[in-house]
């Protein structure tokens, strides 16, 4: 394994008593998009604060290219000047009594680079973001999503080891957050850039990153792919957080033809493997899905793994109808495609695709 | 190829002493010595028998004095009395003005609101002087005109009383104050909240009365009640017009305390104790009401009211009325004042060529005048150059959270707001006297110039703080992060980005430092006396005309110099 650009090594934040940041630990490949993901005040952006240094951790250690940055026990401290960062702050932080090329030329005229030296860079970072040509304007006078390039054309022009972001698409509206993301990925792949990409949108932390971290508490809750993170959450936290999970709490029933949950009703369903083990006969389970894991199906046609149901109600929302549904003693919200009608009030069957369950105890 | 490593990582454990916390380490000591202390003399001293400079005696003789002094208690009581008696004339003309130019479609709204300001920068002295050339009852020139009608007989008006403070009060800064706090309150009320009401039913009287002035109530409330403090630490009016007739306040009766012969420092002091208590008690009154949820939940309406309250006819009678009063109050007095300025004797227009340039000639020439001008401009410079970088440095350090003790050095900040001039000034005496510190502040510009700086302490702080707040920590953080050390942050990023604030409260400043007496009274000598406490001497020694001549030339540097800050895009304004 290659050195990691940036390590976290148990670090703990206080604020008054709080922990903010409860002895995290991770390391950011090079290359990586390392998305910490969650709701507000989580603790995600302490942590990219933390690495910035613009907070001093209270306890562990923070590594960049393996070198100590932060370490309170050994009362080593590096200040966010000397860490040679780029970061890209939620409102930008485009600086109003400067103009575009002096925003960027800023990192540069800090370290008295020569004035053609400086010119050429910055055009080259400018062109790189897309705002060739606008480099005498006002900061003042740019748009949302021309501010959102001009802070990363300055956090990129001095070739940071690692670039942090903190929500940089939050404050674009739908369409231009969606083309800001690809041109990020895009931007990324061909700089080769190392980031450390904090969000609470799990629509961007889906698309863009490598690994996801969702955080909760100012604790990780679970560190993977984004497919990982999504597919097999590692708690019903994780699950509700990435999208709408369904929950239905029933015993679980080992045999000699596979393992069942049953529930409160009957009915019950089988399960494919088993993360935990320990779970015996009996033993008050919980299976997490994602809605669209279910099909529902006319009563007439029988599938490998079902339970029977009622439709209570049936709303339409233009692309598809979304049905509510009496299972397995719960209501359930689930998706149905317009190709099939149903009406309120009629039996169907629900089908569930094995891979889609996740038993967690209860 | 891999990036260098960062540096750093090779330093010792050791008990790193952050520059911040230096930082927050010299201000808390520096203003625990300059404001801190001048409040514990004040307190020690009022137990001190003995005068300043000699072996301590303690004992409460000072205060029994005193208050066995039937004066003491008088005095207190007027300051309460005229305080309360003229905010209400003030508050009622101030709601007027401000809602007939925010919410109304009065003609000249602007221009009226602009010629309100500036007529809040218009020193309160020059004022009174002008006022007395009016009205005093040997000579003042509307006496003169009244006794002209058959049905008067001796004098009709007379400043030196009561109604005669009262009625300078009203014209003075003190209600151009107001307006200018009260007319962005007005505007900023939500437009909703009167649509509501006229789409309810309500016409325009029922709305005011059931909507919008109930709705401002609490603001107008705080306005009231700031009026009030700052009313209890006025000090010119009430020396140039009460004390010839007898009327004391306790600010004047400390002056008199100090002036007289052999100065009574320790009933001053016990006198003055007494009024930090209460002033400080109404103060905290004052923020508990403020950071009540009262306020803010009242004026957060979304969007600025364009709708405004059609007058019909009336808006002409409306603009009439506003310029009438502007006119009698601040034209006429300052008109009187030129021409009392360019009068041989004033009053007298009957002998023959009344008028002379003698005045402003001897004025320009008196070789005191030219030292007291140096003196003037080089204490409000280093006022305000030194309550910039003093201020901005307290207020930085402040927002930035990184603080251990910050309520402690906000509250030391906060402390010239409970210290009227005259009390600022007599512990900053009582602090030169009783240290080492006499041999360069004592009767010097350097002390003026040191108590001044440390009155414009809350206003200048506030200020600042609040340009922080505004920018936000980001900008700065962007620069750090970029690879700025805090210096070349501070260098490029914030000190352009508040220069307007620093422009703002450094022009108000060196305009407060030029007018201010009740501060500077105690601390001059002849050789450190300002331009105000020349106009002073004149004011108390009769030479009314070369006073004349005096508080025009001061007058007119103050709004010379305001004009021109707004010209340059400052934001001036009273608070």
């Amino acid at each position: 394994m290659a050195q990691a650009v940036l390590e976290f090594r148990g670090v703990v934040k206080r604020f008054q008593s709080v922990n903010a940041v409860d002895g995290v630990s991770f390391a950011i490949q090079p290359g990586e998009i390392f998305t910490l993901l969650g709701p507000s005040g989580c603790g995600k952006t302490t942590t990219l604060r933390l690495a910035a240094g613009l907070e001093e951790p209270d306890g562990g250690e923070i590594l960049l290219n393996g070198a100590a940055v932060a370490a309170p026990k050994q009362g080593v401290f590096l200040p966010p000047e000397k860490r040679r960062l780029g970061m890209v702050f939620q409102s930008y932080a485009i600086w109003p009594h400067l103009t575009v090329f002096e925003n960027v030329a800023f990192p540069l005229r800090v370290r008295r680079e020569a004035n053609d030296n400086i010119r050429r860079r910055v055009s080259q970072a400018l062109e790189s973001v897309g705002l060739g040509g606008l480099s005498e304007r006002g900061a003042t006078q740019l748009s949302g999503g021309q501010q959102q390039r001009v802070a990363l054309a300055r956090a990129l022009v001095y070739e940071p080891a690692l670039l942090l972001l903190d929500e940089p698409l939050s404050n674009l509206d739908a369409k231009l957050r969606e083309q800001m993301r690809f041109e990020l990925r895009a931007l990324q792949q061909k700089l080769e850039l190392t980031i450390l990409y904090v969000t609470h949108d799990q629509t961007e932390a889906m698309t863009l990153s490598d690994r996801i971290a969702v955080v909760h508490g100012g604790r990780f809750e679970q560190v993977g792919t984004p497919e990982q993170v999504y597919e097999s959450p590692a708690s019903g936290f994780v699950g509700d957080f990435l999208g709408r999970m369904i929950a239905l709490d029933g015993t679980l029933k080992n045999s000699a033809n596979g393992r069942r949950v049953q529930f409160a009703d009957g009915a019950s369903l089988k399960v494919d493997s088993l993360p935990v083990d320990s779970l015996g006969d009996g033993a008050a389970v919980r299976l997490l899905m994602r809605p669209e894991d279910i099909q529902i199906l006319p009563i007439a046609e029988l599938g490998p793994n079902q339970i029977t149901g009622a439709i209570e109600q049936v709303d339409y929302l233009g692309d598809r109808f979304e049905c509510h549904v009496r299972a397995a003693g719960a209501l359930l919200v689930l998706p149905a495609s317009k190709k099939m009608r149903f009406n309120a009030g009629a039996q169907i069957r629900l089908n569930f695709d094995p891979a889609g369950l996740n038993l967690l105890p209860r | 190829m891999s990036l260098p490593a960062p540096t750093g990582v090779f330093v010792r454990p050791r008990v790193r002493l952050r520059p911040i916390r230096v930082a927050e380490i010299v201000a808390l000591l520096f203003f625990a010595a300059a404001m801190g202390l001048p409040l514990v003399f004040l307190l020690v001293g009022s137990f001190n028998l003995a005068s300043p400079g000699q072996a301590a005696i303690y004992g409460l003789g000072n205060w029994t004095s005193a208050f066995s002094d039937p004066t003491t208690l008088s005095a207190l009581w007027m300051s309460f009395l005229l305080s309360s008696v003229r905010l209400i004339p003030a508050m009622i003309i101030a709601v007027i003005f401000a809602w007939l130019i925010a919410r109304t479609d009065m003609p000249g709204g602007n221009a009226i609101e602009f010629i309100c300001w500036l007529a809040f920068f218009i020193p309160d002295f020059p004022l009174t002087l002008a006022w007395i050339l009016l009205l005093d009852p040997n000579y003042g020139f509307l006496n003169l005109l009244a006794q002209k009608l058959p049905w008067v007989d001796g004098p009709l008006f007379n400043p030196y009383s009561f109604w005669g403070i009262v009625w300078v009060h009203t014209s003075a800064g003190g209600i151009w104050f107001k307006v200018i706090l009260l007319t962005p309150v007005f505007r900023r009320l939500g437009a909703s909240l009167e649509e509501a009401a006229r789409v309810a039913g309500a016409n325009t009287v029922a709305m005011l009365r059931r909507v919008t002035l109930p709705v401002l109530a609490p603001m107008i409330l705080a306005v009231a009640v700031l009026s009030f403090i700052r009313g209890l630490q006025s000090f010119n009016t009430e020396l140039l017009l009460g004390i010839p007739a007898g009327i004391y306040v306790y600010s004047t009766r400390i002056y008199d305390y100090i002036r007289r012969e052999p100065a009574s420092y320790g009933e001053a002091t016990a006198l003055g104790s007494i009024f930090i208590v209460v002033l400080g008690a109404l103060l905290f009154l004052y923020w508990r009401f403020l950071s009540g949820k009262r306020k803010f939940t009242v004026v957060t309406g979304q969007g600025y009211s364009v709708a405004r309250v059609k007058l019909g006819k009336w808006r002409y009678v409306a603009m009439a009325g506003c310029i009438f009063y502007i006119a009698v109050m601040t034209l006429l007095p300052l008109i009187f004042l030129v021409i009392g300025s360019f009068m041989r004797r004033y009053g007298f227009f009957n002998i023959s060529s009344p008028f002379t340039l003698a005045h402003w000639q001897s004025l320009l020439s008196d070789p005191i005048f030219l030292v007291a001008l140096k003196n003037s401009l080089l204490i409000a410079t280093m006022t305000s150059v030194g309550g910039i970088f003093l201020y901005s440095a307290v207020a930085y350090l402040l927002v930035s959270r990184r603080m251990v003790a910050a309520p402690l050095l906000e509250g030391l900040c906060w402390l010239p707001h409970i210290l009227p001039g005259i009390l600022l000034g007599l512990g900053i005496l009582w602090l030169f006297l009783a240290t080492p510190l006499r041999f360069i502040f004592y009767g010097t510009v350097w002390g003026i110039a040191m108590a001044l700086m440390l009155g414009d302490s809350p206003v200048t702080t506030q200020a600042f703080r609040a340009g922080f707040m505004q920018l936000g920590a980001d900008l700065e953080e962007a620069a750090r992060v970029t690879g700025a050390s805090w210096w070349y942050t501070y260098r490029k990023i914030l000190l352009p980005l508040l220069a307007p604030i620093a422009g703002a409260v450094g022009l108000m400043n060196f305009g407060g430092a030029l007018t201010s007496i009740s501060i500077p009274v105690l601390l001059y000598s002849h050789q450190s006396r300002p331009l105000a406490i020349l106009l002073l001497e004149y004011s108390v020694t009769g030479e009314l005309e070369r006073g004349a001549a005096l508080g025009l030339l001061i007058t007119a540097i103050i709004c010379a110099m305001m004009l021109i800050g707004r010209k340059l895009g400052l934001r001036l304004s009273g608070m």
